[in-house]
């Protein structure tokens, strides 16, 4: 049974930790992969802001965890999400796999972050020198998701 | 019945509040019929209208339309932008 690790954090997301829990934890794992989502400096942004919806998030994340455990049989999934006020360069995102071969972590890894971008209900506000304003959804987050959704949909059939 | 409406992120922003309290008559009453009692009074609700707009019904993700029963809570979501 797959170990499900989720969850929305208000303070600091410590990357180094973050990997160094899943390092060595499950001995029938042989390979381990991570995704670091961190803030851009791009278009003038001073800080990124992250709001969400308490309650529904949570079982979001937890959701995309068990599928993806499910799927690519993982020893471990873990999705840290912040929400808050962050500057550029601070990560919003850990996203973790472990699993016996390396294909699966990585793949894992994938499907979970491309889902959390449009199943999880986050929303990103943007803080400029002159103002702030939402960030718009990517038609590209909409594809990614798709992809997975359609190889397992294919796989099921 | 009495219906919960909340408006998130860029659309509490568009509608100018966080949400409000509907009555709504008994039976027949779904999303799609609380985005045309708001339409009536005010044209920003038409921001809700769009079929990129996300539900969030209680405390589940649902598709559109949603059927609603006396004392739901219903949000009107932006497209989710995390990650």
């Amino acid at each position: 049974m797959a170990r499900i690790d989720t969850g929305i954090i208000d303070t600091t997301l410590d990357p180094a930790a973050e990997l160094a829990s899943l390092a060595g934890a499950d001995l029938s794992a042989g390979g381990v992969a991570s995704f670091l989502g961190q803030v851009r400096q791009e278009d003038g942004l001073t800080a990124l802001e992250l709001e969400h919806y308490p309650g529904v998030t949570d079982q979001a994340l937890a959701r995309i965890a068990r599928t993806a455990a499910q799927r690519w049989q993982l020893d471990r999934a873990v999705i840290h999400h912040r929400v808050g006020r962050m500057t550029p360069g601070e990560p919003i995102v850990f996203v973790g796999a472990t699993a016996p071969h390396r294909r699966a972590a990585l793949d894992a890894v994938g499907y979970m972050i491309d889902l959390l971008k449009t199943e999880a209900p986050f929303w990103k506000r943007v803080h400029t020198a002159r103002g702030s304003h939402w960030a718009d959804a990517a038609d590209t987050d909409r594809q990614a998701a798709d992809f997975w959704l359609d190889q397992m949909a294919s796989e099921d059939a | 019945m009495q219906i919960t409406v909340r408006y998130v992120a860029a659309l509490r922003d568009r509608m100018g509040r966080p949400g409000e309290t509907l009555d709504l008559p008994e039976g027949a009453a779904d999303s799609e019929a609380v985005i045309a009692r708001l339409r009536e009074t005010d044209a920003a609700a038409e921001a809700l209208a769009h079929p990129s707009v996300r539900l969030i019904l209680n405390d589940a993700i649902v598709p559109r339309p949603a059927a609603l029963a006396d004392g739901d809570i219903l949000a009107f979501c932006p497209p989710f932008t995390g990650g």
